[in-house]
């Protein structure tokens, strides 16, 4: 390093700073920012908040909804490994209570949602921290092992930094043995903005790439090249999260299957068996755990004992589902279309079809200010039934299929029926299967 | 773009700051060839850029410029190419292999130098080796040398090889059939190659400098010259060289001094009787400044010419024995010079000129080794030619410790290299991303604007955010000013910025120091308080160094770095290789960290000559000139970051003095537009919380292509305006090249 008689030669012209003297107010300017917030809101005439924080709310459900609903190919059997960053940078607390707490309950969430939504798929956690990747389980049909992992203390420390090489490689050669019919699918919630690498990444992605292996990314603070590119050469999604709210949505973009890639789209056919549930007194060994259970499912093939499914047998390899769970599955191949919002120049309807809430009359048609509000109604394409926002969201999300339809073909069938043999018990289990 | 066409029409000079990254280069040249095309003078555009890469980028736009203009249908007669050095265009297969520029020139003329060329019909071919890029290239037929296009350097080199052309040489004499040249500021403004170049080019050429902003810098250098200890031993031994050759030459062939003396009593000016390709030791002052007389008696002779210079050295070299600093004027320089040696100011003018034509007579050839006596001539002749504006420096010492003595001849006006330029070309056109004040150029540079203007950039999201950091989380101030920059307190805190932001910027941080000194001494700070170790978990560190071999190395690996997701800081100085010309684009640069505010070395007695000069002649105050100069290159850095609409990155000024108004006031409007209240006085935590929002909502998905003006705004526009079809294409073209 220099030495101080040189150092001290290098000199620079100071102005001083006191002297001049800048409007300094107080110091937190800053603060600016967050004391003015309500000067986006409106009040209405009676000086009420609410219609237009409504207002507000519900642009916001509505975003969340609009998915694409063209009929394509999607895969339903899903091989996905969840990877975790568990690495130092997820004890920040900018996400309440700390990126680690709200990503593990995140993650177990998404589980089970993905397990409710995709029935016939698998899933397994990989976590990564100090460098090196781990698995904590591997792939299964299993939500409650994975969740069960995840609560795990001892897993769940976090240490140095993530290696997205290592996990993805660890993902990889797991994913590699699945079945072509399958997705492979690799999900990684990443909170650090580094990664210690052994090797050339660009390698790895080539080798996902060669082994379509889809990988999504969540990030928790900042956009990263390499996790832009990886998603972008594997045909994954790479989204970072705003806030905790976000984060969610980011993640839960993930549940509905995607579509299926040219590569994987030669059909076949896949051999299911549909086994049937025992109940007995006395407890018995099961097949997959050894454990002594009491009730359970036998292989359609072999008659072994398995506890849950859907599963594959674990003595005949045979993917053993119900049948409600592959209906369950169906609705990601034929989603009911969105709801489009209906202008007020057209909004003749009273009450929601579904639900029969009523709808804002004309008359509340604008706040002050003229901003103009929403009809708060919303149609259906195919039959034309108007519904509040909150049965588009449920019908969406949760049911899978549009009351509106169903009640016209409802009373088609019904007079159909009604002509050819009167018989309405055969109406009654048509439309219990639906909703089921 | 309204403002450039007015200047064009009126013929005048513009200064224009436009912020970088966002299709300046693309826009200015869609309106001027819209301009050239429209107009049947056809004004040669003249593009003048600062390196070879940016060189290369201007070409690679007009290229895909003209296949729009094509696509268009128009069907135009087009030639653009770029002018640079032999080390970039030989093709030559054992020339073109050597390193050195100075060497590969010099071999280059050994194949190719007038005299040598002549021997070929004397000697069989055997003996005399030629380059046979250039015997096939003269004897073409200049029309049909190049066909119309624009070439970049790779593609004229291309075209070369195919052709066995020389492409050095092609792209020399195919200048005046060009409709559009892009070249470094040399070729325009440095008298000894400018008299090469650009001395055919008619009068309403259109002259642009593009990143512009260091361009008194360049004029200065231009006119400028250090002579070393070792320069002057170098030149004492090439003299006795050349007398040994004279003496061999008047054994041999002593009609041949003859001739040459008779030519210098005539007074004929010996270097045009030549191709300009021969030109290889150029007058180092300008054109207008060459005494068009005939060389004085004293130094007509060979002989005599040797030993006068041989005076000069010993002079120069007893000048540097000196113990002291001294500065001095030109003149009180020759009168000491007279008074010691006899030396007469006006063969001193000639040095230059009679060098040239000796070597000529000699037909020198390796005249590589020649380079540091050329360099004492020009010395010579520059001293002798100005007086105002310049001033002699010689310091013994290096850093006052070293014995290391230097002469600087250093011009201190930087206006007298680039008057030439404005005086002869109708329409020069400055501009860059930082120019701010504007009028502080037209004062330094003596010219007067027709048009000047800072355009503020409109955004479709706000891309950059500039923050102003004064103090740290411990509210303690910071500041690279010289009383407080080695206090611990400072240090930490600005080492604690470096850590926490190295935690929050994804990929690369790009640091800048004011100098290399405080950047080493803070960094080894840094390394004894662990915040090297703490910074190294988020990011691997890089440094610059004045070496460029060494700092290439580091920028390919901090690249490197920054791809594969380990992140990568790289710390360098403001006024360094890295600051100007090397774009930190995308993930190479997310946030760019400015410590301390980088003003000059002010202890530099050339720059305290040089703001002596700027107070008495332009009445620029010294803090003012400081203050903006350290203000251009502050803006320069952080500049850096922002290349096109889909990058984004943080701009962090770390120094409490960023705060004011006086600077704050110098940065370009483009930046200034977003610095806000908020960002004006930020302690590091605060800081902290903006730059993290910041970054996560840029990482959001970014909607692409809201033109500004759809097509049908212009057109209506067009009509309710009367624009002239020059400005209605060319922003149609910016819409549609832009998304
Ligand atoms: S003439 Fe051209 S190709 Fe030949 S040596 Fe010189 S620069 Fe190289
Ligand atoms: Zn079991
Ligand atoms: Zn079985
Ligand atoms: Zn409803
Ligand atoms: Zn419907």
């Amino acid at each position: 390093m220099s030495k101080p008689s040189s150092k001290s030669k290098e000199f620079f012209i100071d102005i001083d700073d006191e002297t001049q003297n800048v409007n300094q107010q107080s110091g937190y300017v800053w603060e600016e920012e967050y004391k003015r917030s309500w000067d986006v809101l409106q009040e209405d005439e009676d000086g009420s908040l609410k219609r237009s924080i409504d207002h507000l709310q519900n642009r916001l459900k509505r975003k969340r909804l609009l998915r694409d609903t063209s009929t394509i190919r999607r895969g339903i059997i899903r091989n996905m490994f969840l990877i975790i960053d568990l690495s130092e940078a997820m004890m920040e607390k900018d996400l309440r209570p700390s990126r680690l707490d709200l990503t593990l309950s995140y993650a177990e969430q998404f589980i089970l949602e993905f397990f409710d939504q995709n029935p016939i798929s698998q899933l397994g956690i990989i976590v990564s921290k100090g460098g090196v990747a781990e698995r904590l389980t591997g792939l299964s049909g299993n939500p409650m092992d994975n969740i069960i992992a995840l609560k795990n203390k001892k897993n769940i420390d976090v240490d140095g930094e993530p290696s997205l090489q290592n996990s993805l490689e660890l993902a990889r050669s797991s994913l590699i043995h699945t079945p072509t019919h399958g997705s492979r699918e690799i999900l990684l919630i990443m909170g650090s903005l580094t990664s210690c690498d052994p090797g050339d990444i660009y390698e790895s992605i080539e080798d996902l790439v060669k082994d379509n292996v889809r990988v999504s990314i969540v990030g928790l603070s900042a956009e990263v090249q390499i996790c832009k590119y990886i998603c972008k050469r594997t045909k994954g999604t790479y989204g970072v999260v705003l806030n905790e709210a976000h984060f969610k949505d980011l993640l839960f973009e993930i549940i509905p299957p995607p579509p299926v890639s040219v590569a994987q789209s030669n059909s076949k056919l896949v051999m299911m068996g549909f086994p049937s549930s025992v109940n007995q007194s006395s407890p018995y060994l099961c097949a997959c755990h050894n454990k002594p259970v009491t009730s359970g499912y036998t292989c359609a093939r072999c008659n072994s004992n398995i506890c849950d499914i859907p599963t594959e047998c674990p003595i005949c390899e045979l993917t053993l589902v119900s049948s409600p769970h592959l209906a369950r599955s169906y609705h990601h191949l034929f989603p009911v279309e969105n709801y489009t919002e209906v202008p007020w120049n057209s909004a003749t309807t009273t009450h929601c079809f579904a639900c029969q809430i009523s709808f804002p009359s004309l008359s509340e048609r604008t706040l002050p200010k003229n901003l103009e509000t929403s009809s708060g109604r919303y149609n259906c394409q195919k039959c034309n039934q108007h519904f509040c926002i909150d049965c588009d969201v449920f019908v969406h999300e949760a049911i899978h299929n549009c009351p509106g339809c169903l009640a016209t073909s409802q009373n088609n069938l019904k007079s159909l029926m009604g002509q050819v043999n009167g018989n309405f018990e055969n109406y009654e289990n048509y439309e219990k299967m639906n909703l089921s | 773009m309204i403002d450039l066409k007015k200047a064009l029409d009126a013929g005048g000079h513009c200064l224009l700051e436009m912020p970088s990254g966002t299709g300046k280069t693309v826009s200015l040249l869609s309106l001027i060839v819209s301009y050239q095309m429209f107009y049947p003078e056809k004004r040669k555009l003249i593009y003048c850029s600062r390196t070879v890469p940016e060189i290369e980028k201007v070409l690679a736009e007009l290229q895909n410029l003209m296949k729009y203009r094509k696509s268009r249908g128009l069907n135009e007669q087009f030639l653009g190419f770029g002018l640079t050095s032999r080390k970039n265009l030989c093709v030559h297969s054992e020339v073109s292999q050597e390193k050195w520029g100075k060497v590969l020139d010099a071999k280059c003329r050994n194949l190719t130098a007038s005299w040598i060329r002549e021997k070929v019909d004397l000697y069989p071919r055997e003996e005399v080796s030629l380059c046979d890029f250039y015997e096939q290239l003269d004897k073409a037929d200049t029309k049909e040398l190049l066909p119309d296009g624009i070439y970049t350097i790779e593609e004229l080199r291309d075209y070369g090889k195919e052709n066995d052309y020389c492409p050095y040489y092609l792209s020399r004499r195919m200048i005046h059939l060009a409709n559009a040249v892009v070249y470094s500021y040399h070729y325009l403004l440095d008298p000894k190659v400018a008299e090469l170049v650009s001395k055919e080019l008619s009068k309403d050429c259109i002259v642009v400098f593009d990143e512009a902003h260091n361009i008194d810098n360049v004029c200065i250098e231009s006119l400028s010259i250090d002579l070393t200890k070792p320069n002057l031993d170098a030149s004492a031994r090439s003299i006795t060289e050349l007398s040994k050759k004279i003496e061999k030459i008047k054994e041999r062939d002593k009609e041949k001094l003859d001739e040459e003396y008779t030519k210098l009593v005539e007074g004929l000016k010996v270097a045009s009787q030549s191709r300009d390709e021969d030109i290889f030791m150029a007058n180092p002052v300008l054109p207008d400044d060459i005494l068009k007389e005939a060389v004085p008696g004293n130094i007509r002779k060979a002989e005599h010419f040797v030993t006068f210079m041989r005076r000069f050295i010993e002079y120069l070299k007893t000048r540097m024995r000196a113990q002291h600093v001294v500065a001095e004027s030109p003149i009180s320089f020759l009168q000491h010079c007279r008074e010691v040696t006899y030396i007469e100011r006006k063969p001193l003018r000639f040095c230059s000129q009679r060098l040239i034509s000796l070597v000529r007579t000699l037909e020198l050839t390796n005249l590589d080794e020649y380079y540091a006596l050329h360099k004492v001539a020009a010395f010579a002749t520059l001293v002798a030619t100005y007086e105002t504006g310049f001033r002699l420096i010689l310091e013994p010492f290096e850093n006052d410790v070293v014995p290391n003595p230097i002469f600087h001849y250093t011009c201190l006006d930087a206006s007298i290299a680039i008057k030439p330029v404005f005086e002869r070309f109708k329409t020069v056109v400055i501009t860059s991303g930082t120019l701010s004040p504007l009028d502080m150029y037209p004062k330094m540079l003596s010219f007067t604007a027709a048009v000047q203007e800072s355009y503020s950039m409109t955004l479709t999201r706000n891309c950059f955010l500039p923050l102003i950091v004064t103090r740290g989380s411990d509210q303690v101030a910071i500041s690279s000013k010289f009383e407080v920059r080695n206090d611990p307190a400072v240090v930490r805190n600005f080492g604690q910025i470096l850590v926490e932001f190295s935690k929050i910027v994804p990929d690369g941080i790009v640091a800048f120091f004011p100098s290399y000194l405080y950047m080493e001494s803070i960094v080894s700070m840094w390394h004894d308080m662990g915040i090297l170790n703490e910074a190294w978990k988020h990011k691997l560190i890089f440094m610059e160094t004045p070496d460029a071999a060494e700092t290439s190395l580091a920028l390919m690996n901090y690249r490197k770095a920054c791809d594969n997701g380990r992140g990568a800081i790289l710390l360098s100085v403001a006024r360094g290789k890295v600051s100007e010309g090397i774009d930190f684009d995308h993930n190479y640069g997310r946030a760019v960290i400015m410590f301390g505010v980088p003003y000059q070395y002010t202890e530099s007695r050339i720059l305290k000559a040089r703001l002596e000069f700027l107070r008495e002649k332009h009445k620029i105050r010294e803090s003012d000139f400081l203050t903006f100069d350290a203000m251009r290159h502050a803006a320069q850095c952080v500049g850096r970051v922002i290349r096109g609409k889909t990058d984004y990155g943080l701009m962090i000024f770390a120094d409490k003095r960023f705060g004011r108004m006086d600077k704050r006031s110098k940065l370009p409007k483009w930046i200034n537009q977003y610095i806000t209240e908020t960002a004006i006085n930020l302690s590091t935590d605060m800081a902290l919380v903006i730059a993290k929002k910041f970054l996560r909502s840029m990482a959001q998905p970014f909607e692409h292509g809201i033109s500004l003006w759809s097509l049908e705004d212009i057109e209506s526009k067009y009509h309710n305006n009367d624009q002239n079809v020059a400005k209605n294409g060319f922003t149609n073209r910016r819409v549609s090249l832009k998304d």
